[in-house]
C-alpha cells in the first residue's frame, strides 16, 4: 500500500548529497587535521550551496517533489527522503546562511588577533558542517525516527557552538540548553513510539493518509509537539535561549538563531498541518496561536528592556518565532482549500526565511560591533554608525525586515499574515501582529538611534576589521530586503509536491 | 487481572512509571548531575514503552517486529552520546571552580 | 515608454537613484549640490504631463503611477518648495560635518514625499508613505541636540503607530480584492459596499490625522519641525505633512460619501484650527509658532475634506489641494525666511521683514494674497451656515497667530547691521515667496471656476478683509497679557503622556520579573508538562 507513496525520482540522489556532503567534510577534517579545516569547509560550502540550488532548479523544472528511497528499502522498513517546495526553500535558505556565516568566520579567523585558538576554529568548522547536515535531514526526512536522530544531531552540533570560547558562563548556558533540549527530544521520542504502536509506520506521507482521530494519536502528537516546542524555545519555554544565543560568538549565534530553532518549527508545521486530521488540529492550532501571540508580545517587551545588544537580539528571536505559530489557525483553510494554498502558509514560510536572513545579519553585525567596541552595552554604543557604517546599515536593513517595514521579506510575510487574520476573522491576531511590529520598531529603533547619535567619547578605531567582514552581514540583510519583491499571494514554488500529499490525504 | 499480568502491559506500566520518575527528577532536582541522571531514567522508561508498544502493535502484521528493536538500539546510542556530552560539559563547569 | 510615462516614473525614481548613487563616496561628497535638481522631474511632470497620464511597471515592481488634478496641484507646489529648500540647504550646510548623511536622508524623504502624490496602487502607496515617514527622522535629529533626539523619538513612535493603523486599514480594504496589489481607485470604489466600511474609514482618518497633526495627535509636530535645520523644517512643515492630506484625498470615499465620518472630520478640524492658534500664541520661538500654525492650517484642511465627505462632493478634493498648495508655499517661505532674518541686519532687515509680513498675513487671508484666494475659493463649499462663520473666525485666529509671529521676529535681526544673507540662501527664499504670490493666481480660474478679476471687487476684498481686522484687534488685546508667553510647553499635551511613564515602567518591570520566574528551571519544566497536558486535551477535544 505504501509502494505508490515513495519512489526514487531522477534527481533524488541530490537529497543524499545534501545530507552526506557535510558529514564527509567533517570526517575529512578529522582525517586531515586542523590545518586544512578551513579549506575543506570552504570547498564544502560551495558544493553544498550548488546542491541546494540544483535541488531547487530540479523542483522548478519537474514541478513535483524529489524523492529518494534509501537502499531501495521501502517504508515502513526503509526510510525515504523527500523534498517538496517548502523543503527546497528551506534548503536554499540554510545554504545561504551557512555560506555567509562561513565566509564571515573565514575572514574572522584569518585575522591576526581575536582569531581564537586553533581548537576553537576546528571545532567551529566541524560543528557548522555537522549542523548543516542535520538541518538538511530535518528538511528532507520523511521518517519520524530518522527525524529524531537528526534533531539530536542538530542539538549535539549546536551545544558546542554555544560554548566555543569555553568560559564557565557559556558552558553553563550550553548545559542548560542541552538538558532542556534533551527532555524535549525524549518527549518527542515517546510520541514516536506511541505512533508506531498505533499505525505501524513512521513515514510522514503514509501517516498523513492513515491518521484518524483517536486518543493515541492525540497523546502522541501532544508529546511530540511539546517536545519540539522546548527545542524551538517558544514562550514560556524560552529559558535556555537568551543566555545561549547571547553568549555564543557572533558566527555561532547567527546560525543558532537563524537556523537551528527553525528545524523543530518546521517539524511542528508538518505534524500539525500534514499528520493531524483537520478537525483534531483545530483547537490545538488555536492553543499554539495563543502561545505564539504571547511570545510576540512578552518577548518583544523583554527585548526592549535589555541593556545588552546580543541579549536584545536573542529575545527578539523568541518574539519573531511567535509569528510562525499564529500561522496554524490562519492556514487551517476552509472547506476545499488545503493549508498550503492559503496566504497564511506563504506568509509563514516567508517569515521563517526572512527572519533567518535578517537575524543572522543582525548577529554578525553585532559581532563586529563587539569586536570593535569590546562590549555590547547599548548605552555606550553611541555613534557606532559612524565608526562602522556598513555594519550599522546591515543592522538597520535587517531591523526593517523584523519590524515589517516595506520593502522587505518581513513586510510581505506580516502583510500576508495580517490579510489572513482579517479574512479568517481573527481580530486578536491582527492586533497582535500590529503590536508586535510596533514593539519591534521600538527595539530596533533604540539601536538605530544610538548608531546615528554623536558619542561623547572618541570613536574606537576600526583597525583590524576588514570591510569583507562587514559585507557578509550586509549581504544577508540585503537578501532579507530583496525577499520583499515576491508577490503578495500564495507562492507557487511553496506548493510544489504538496498536491501529492493532498491525494495521500484523501 | 490476567490482562495486567501480560508482559506487554507490565512493560508498559513499568515504562510509564520510569518516565514519571525521570520527569520528576529532571524537573525538580536542583543539581545538574541529578538532572542528567533523571534524563537517563526518562530515556530508559521511554525505551521500555517503545518495546511494549511494538510487541502489542505489530501494525504491519509482523510476528515479531524488528523495526522497534532497531529504533531502541539507535535511541540508546543517541541517549548515551547525549549523556556523555552533558557530563563533559559538567566537568568543564566543575574544573575552574576546583582550581579557584 | 511614452514621454509622459517616463516623466512620471522619474518623479520618485530620480531622487531614489540619487540616493542610491550616494553609496559611492565620491558621489556622496558632491551630492549636496544636487539637492536642487532632485525634485525637478516632479515639477516638469506636474506641469507637462496631461491630467490622467499614467505609467505602469510590470511585476516584480508592480508600480502604478497616475497624475490627477489634485495630485498635480500638490506635486507642483511640493516640488518647487523641495527644490528651493534644497538650494537653500546646499548653501547653508556647505561646511556642516554631517552634510553627507543629511543629503541621503533628504533624497529618501524627497522620494517618498513626492512619490505619494502620483502613486496609484495600494502597496507602493504604503511603501512611499513609510519611506517619507521614517527617512524624515534623519532630518529631524540632524543637529543631534538632546531636544532633537527627544523630538525624533516621539516622532518615530507616532509615525510607527500611524504606519500600523494604515497597514491594517489597507489590508482590510484590499482583503476582499482578487488582485494582491489593486489600484487605489478601484478599492476605494468597493469601499462603500465593504462590511468593514466604518472600521476602515476610522483607521484611515486616525492614521492620516497622525501624519497631518490633527489634535490630539499633533504632539510630535511642534517638537519635530523646529528641531530640524531650517530647510528641513520648511519641507517637513510645508510638504511632508501633506502626505496625510493626499492620503485622505485618495482613500476616503468622496463619491459615495459618509456623512457621519464627514462630520467627525469637520469637528476635529475645527477644534484643531482653534487649538493650534491658542497654543501658538503662548510660544516664544518663531519656528514653534510656525509649527503650531501648521497644526491650525491642517485643521482647516480637515474641515474642507470633512465637508466633501459629508456631502459626497468629490470637488472638495480639488479645493483642499488648492488650499494645501497655498499653505505649502507660504509655510515653506516663512520657515526659510526665519533663517534669512537671523542673518540679515540693518536696512535689508526691514525689507525682508516686510515681505515676511506679507507672507504671514497671507496665511490669515490678507486680500490679494494666496491666502485670500484660497479662502474665497473654498467659501462656496462651506456654505453660509455656522461652519462658514467658524472658518472665518479661524482665519482671524490665523492672523492673530501670525501677528504674534511678526512681533517675535522683530527681535531676530542680526547684531551687525552689515550682515546680509548669502545669495544661495536668499534667492531660493525669494523664489518661493514669489511663487506663493503668483501660482495661486494662475490656478484660481481653473479651481474656483470664476475669473481672477472677480477677486478684486470691493465685495470680495471686504469678505476677506474684515477677519483680518478682527485678528489684529484680538492681537491688541492679547498683547496686554505678556504672562502667556512660555505658559504652555512645546508639544503641549505630550507632557500629559509623560505622567503615564511611571505606570509603563512598572508594567515593564513586572514583565521582567515574570520572565525571571518563567526562566527558572522548575517553572519551565512544569510549564512543559502543563503544556503537554493542555495540548493533549486540545487535540482530544475536537471542534
Amino acid at each position: 500500500m505504501t509502494a505508490a507513496l515513495h519512489a526514487t525520482t531522477p534527481g533524488g540522489f541530490l537529497l543524499v548529497l545534501a545530507v552526506i556532503l557535510p558529514v564527509c567534510a567533517v570526517l575529512a577534517i578529522l582525517a586531515c587535521g586542523p590545518r586544512s579545516a578551513a579549506r575543506i569547509a570552504m570547498a564544502t560550502l560551495a558544493a553544498g550551496l550548488a546542491v541546494a540550488v540544483a535541488i531547487t532548479v530540479e523542483l522548478v523544472w519537474s514541478g513535483a517533489a524529489l524523492t529518494y528511497v534509501v537502499g531501495a528499502w521501502r517504508p515502513p522498513l526503509g526510510i525515504a527522503l523527500r523534498a517538496d517546495g517548502l523543503s527546497g526553500a528551506m534548503l536554499v535558505m540554510t545554504a545561504l546562511v551557512v555560506v555567509a556565516v562561513g565566509l564571515f568566520a573565514r575572514v574572522q579567523y584569518g585575522l591576526r588577533e581575536g582569531g581564537g585558538s586553533e581548537r576553537e576554529r576546528t571545532t567551529f568548522w566541524q560543528m557548522l558542517l555537522a549542523l548543516w547536515s542535520a538541518l538538511n535531514i530535518v528538511f528532507v526526512g520523511e521518517d519520524l525516527f530518522n527525524l529524531y536522530v537528526a534533531l539530536e544531531l542538530l542539538t549535539f552540533a549546536a551545544v558546542p557552538l554555544v560554548c566555543l570560547d569555553g568560559r564557565a558562563e557559556t558552558a553553563n548556558a550550553a548545559l542548560r540548553y542541552l538538558l532542556f533540549a534533551l527532555i524535549g527530544s525524549l518527549l518527542y521520542l515517546l510520541g514516536v513510539g506511541l505512533i508506531y504502536g498505533q499505525y505501524g509506520t513512521l513515514d510522514l506521507l503514509a501517516l498523513a493518509r492513515l491518521s484518524r482521530p483517536d486518543p493515541a494519536l492525540s497523546v502522541a502528537l501532544a508529546l511530540m509537539i511539546v517536545g519540539l516546542l522546548a527545542k524551538a524555545a517558544l514562550f514560556p519555554l524560552h529559558l535556555w535561549l537568551p543566555p545561549a544565543h547571547a553568549g555564543a560568538p557572533a558566527q555561532a549565534s547567527a546560525v543558532l538563531s537563524a537556523l537551528v530553532i527553525k528545524a523543530p518549527i518546521f517539524l511542528i508545521l508538518r505534524l500539525v498541518l500534514d499528520v493531524a486530521p483537520g478537525q483534531v488540529a483545530f483547537l490545538a492550532g488555536q492553543l499554539l496561536a495563543v502561545l505564539g501571540a504571547a511570545s510576540i508580545l512578552f518577548c518583544s517587551v523583554m527585548a526592549l528592556r535589555q541593556a545588552r545588544l546580543k541579549l536584545m537580539i536573542a529575545y527578539s528571536t523568541v518574539a519573531q518565532i511567535g509569528y510562525l505559530f499564529i500561522v496554524f489557525p490562519l492556514a487551517a483553510g476552509g472547506a476545499g482549500t488545503s493549508p498550503w494554498e492559503t496566504i497564511a502558509w506563504t506568509g509563514g514560510a516567508l517569515q521563517l526565511i526572512s527572519h533567518a536572513l535578517a537575524k543572522s545579519a543582525m548577529f554578525l553585525a553585532a559581532g563586529i560591533v563587539i569586536k570593535v567596541y569590546g562590549h555590547d552595552r547599548i548605552a555606550d554604543l553611541g555613534g557606532f554608525g559612524r565608526a562602522l557604517p556598513i555594519s550599522a546599515t546591515a543592522f538597520g536593513l535587517a531591523g526593517l525586515s523584523l519590524m515589517g517595514v516595506p520593502p522587505s521579506g518581513g513586510f510581505v510575510a506580516k502583510c500576508l499574515l495580517l490579510t489572513a487574520a482579517v479574512i479568517e476573522g481573527y481580530p486578536w491576531l491582527a492586533v497582535t501582529i500590529l503590536l508586535g511590529g510596533l514593539l519591534a520598531g521600538g527595539y530596533v529603533f533604540r539601536i538605530i538611534d544610538k548608531a546615528l547619535a554623536v558619542s561623547a567619547s572618541p570613536l574606537p578605531s576600526r583597525a583590524g576589521v576588514p570591510r569583507r567582514l562587514e559585507l557578509t552581514a550586509l549581504a544577508l540583510a540585503i537578501a532579507a530586503v530583496l525577499l520583499g519583491f515576491v508577490p503578495l499571494r500564495p507562492f507557487g514554488f511553496l506548493q510544489i509536491g504538496r498536491s501529492g500529499l493532498a491525494m495521500a490525504g484523501l | 487481572m490476567t490482562v495486567a499480568l501480560q508482559p506487554s502491559v507490565l512493560f508498559g506500566l513499568c515504562g510509564a512509571a520510569l518516565v514519571g520518575i525521570g520527569l520528576f527528577a529532571v524537573v525538580s532536582s536542583p543539581g545538574l548531575l541529578r538532572r542528567i541522571v533523571g534524563c537517563n531514567i526518562l530515556g530508559a522508561g521511554i525505551f521500555l514503552v517503545f518495546g511494549a508498544v511494538a510487541r502489542r502493535g505489530a501494525g504491519a502484521g509482523f510476528e515479531a517486529d524488528p523495526v522497534p528493536q532497531a529504533l531502541v538500539i539507535t535511541g540508546i546510542v543517541v541517549a548515551f552520546s547525549a549523556s556523555a556530552l552533558a557530563v563533559a560539559l559538567l566537568k568543564r563547569l566543575a574544573e575552574p571552580r576546583s582550581d579557584a | 515608454m511614452s514621454a509622459p510615462a517616463f516623466l512620471l516614473a522619474a518623479v520618485p525614481l530620480f531622487p531614489l537613484s540619487l540616493a542610491l548613487c550616494c553609496l559611492s563616496n565620491w558621489f556622496r561628497a558632491r551630492a549636496l549640490a544636487l539637492l536642487v535638481l532632485a525634485p525637478l522631474p516632479a515639477l516638469a511632470a506636474a506641469i507637462l504631463v496631461p491630467k490622467g497620464g499614467f505609467a505602469i511597471f510590470p511585476p516584480p515592481f508592480r508600480l502604478t503611477l497616475v497624475l490627477d488634478e489634485p495630485g498635480a496641484i500638490l506635486l507642483a507646489g511640493a516640488a518647487l518648495l523641495w527644490s528651493a529648500a534644497g538650494a537653500y540647504a546646499a548653501s547653508l550646510m556647505a561646511r556642516d560635518p554631517g552634510r553627507q548623511r543629511f543629503t541621503v536622508w533628504w533624497f529618501l524623504t524627497l522620494t517618498g514625499s513626492l512619490g505619494l502624490f502620483v502613486v496609484g496602487d495600494v502597496v507602493n502607496f504604503y511603501l512611499l508613505f513609510t519611506l517619507a515617514s521614517l527617512a524624515a527622522y534623519g532630518l529631524i535629529i540632524h543637529e543631534q541636540s538632546p531636544p532633537a533626539h527627544r523630538a525624533g523619538v516621539i516622532y518615530v513612535a507616532l509615525a510607527l503607530a500611524a504606519e500600523a493603523l494604515l497597514l491594517i486599514a489597507l489590508v482590510m480594504l484590499a482583503a476582499g480584492h482578487p488582485d494582491a496589489n489593486p489600484l487605489i481607485r478601484s478599492v476605494v470604489m468597493d469601499l462603500a459596499a465593504s462590511p468593514m466600511r466604518d472600521g476602515i474609514v476610522v483607521l484611515f482618518i486616525l492614521g492620516f490625522a497622525l501624519k497631518m497633526g490633527l489634535v490630539p495627535l499633533h504632539v510630535w509636530l511642534p517638537l519635530a519641525h523646529p528641531a530640524a535645520p531650517t530647510p528641513a523644517s520648511a519641507v517637513l512643515s510645508g510638504v511632508v505633512v501633506k502626505a496625510g492630506v493626499i492620503g485622505l484625498i485618495r482613500f476616503l470615499p468622496f463619491e459615495a460619501g459618509a456623512p457621519f465620518w464627514g462630520s467627525v472630520l469637520i469637528g476635529v478640524g475645527v477644534i484643531t484650527a482653534y487649538y493650534g492658534v491658542l497654543v501658538g500664541v503662548t510660544q516664544k520661538r518663531a519656528k514653534t509658532i510656525l509649527a503650531y500654525s501648521t497644526v491650525s492650517q491642517m485643521g482647516l484642511l480637515a474641515v474642507l475634506l470633512g465637508v466633501g465627505l459629508a456631502n459626497a462632493d468629490p470637488e472638495a478634493a480639488h479645493l483642499a489641494a488648492y488650499y494645501a498648495v497655498h499653505h505649502t508655499l507660504v509655510k515653506g517661505a516663512l520657515f526659510l525666511g526665519v533663517g534669512i532674518l537671523a542673518v540679515t541686519g540693518g536696512r535689508r532687515f526691514r525689507l525682508v521683514f516686510l515681505l515676511m509680513g506679507v507672507l504671514a498675513l497671507s496665511l490669515g487671508g490678507m486680500p490679494l494674497t494666496s491666502g485670500a484666494l484660497a479662502k474665497l475659493a473654498t467659501k462656496p463649499l462651506l456654505g453660509y451656515g455656522w461652519l462658514a462663520g467658524a472658518m472665518t473666525l479661524a482665519g482671524a485666529g490665523s492672523t492673530l497667530l501670525m501677528l504674534h509671529l511678526l512681533l517675535i521676529l522683530r527681535h531676530y535681526a542680526a547684531e551687525d547691521a552689515a550682515t546680509s544673507p548669502l545669495l544661495g540662501q536668499f534667492m531660493p527664499w525669494l523664489v518661493v515667496t514669489a511663487a506663493s504670490l503668483v501660482i495661486p493666481w494662475s490656478l484660481y480660474p481653473a479651481v474656483a471656476g470664476e475669473p481672477a478679476a472677480s477677486l478684486v471687487t470691493p465685495d470680495a476684498l471686504w469678505k476677506v478683509g474684515w477677519p483680518l481686522l478682527l485678528g489684529a484687534g484680538a492681537m491688541l488685546l492679547v498683547q496686554r497679557w505678556p504672562g502667556r508667553l512660555g505658559m504652555i510647553p512645546e508639544g503641549d499635551i505630550v507632557v500629559l503622556a509623560q505622567t503615564g511613564q511611571p505606570l509603563m515602567r512598572s508594567l515593564s518591570n513586572r514583565i521582567g520579573e515574570i520572565d525571571v520566574h518563567l526562566r527558572r528551571w522548575p517553572a519551565a519544566g512544569l510549564g512543559l508538562i502543563a503544556l503537554a497536558i493542555l495540548l493533549g486535551g486540545a487535540l482530544m477535544l475536537r471542534a
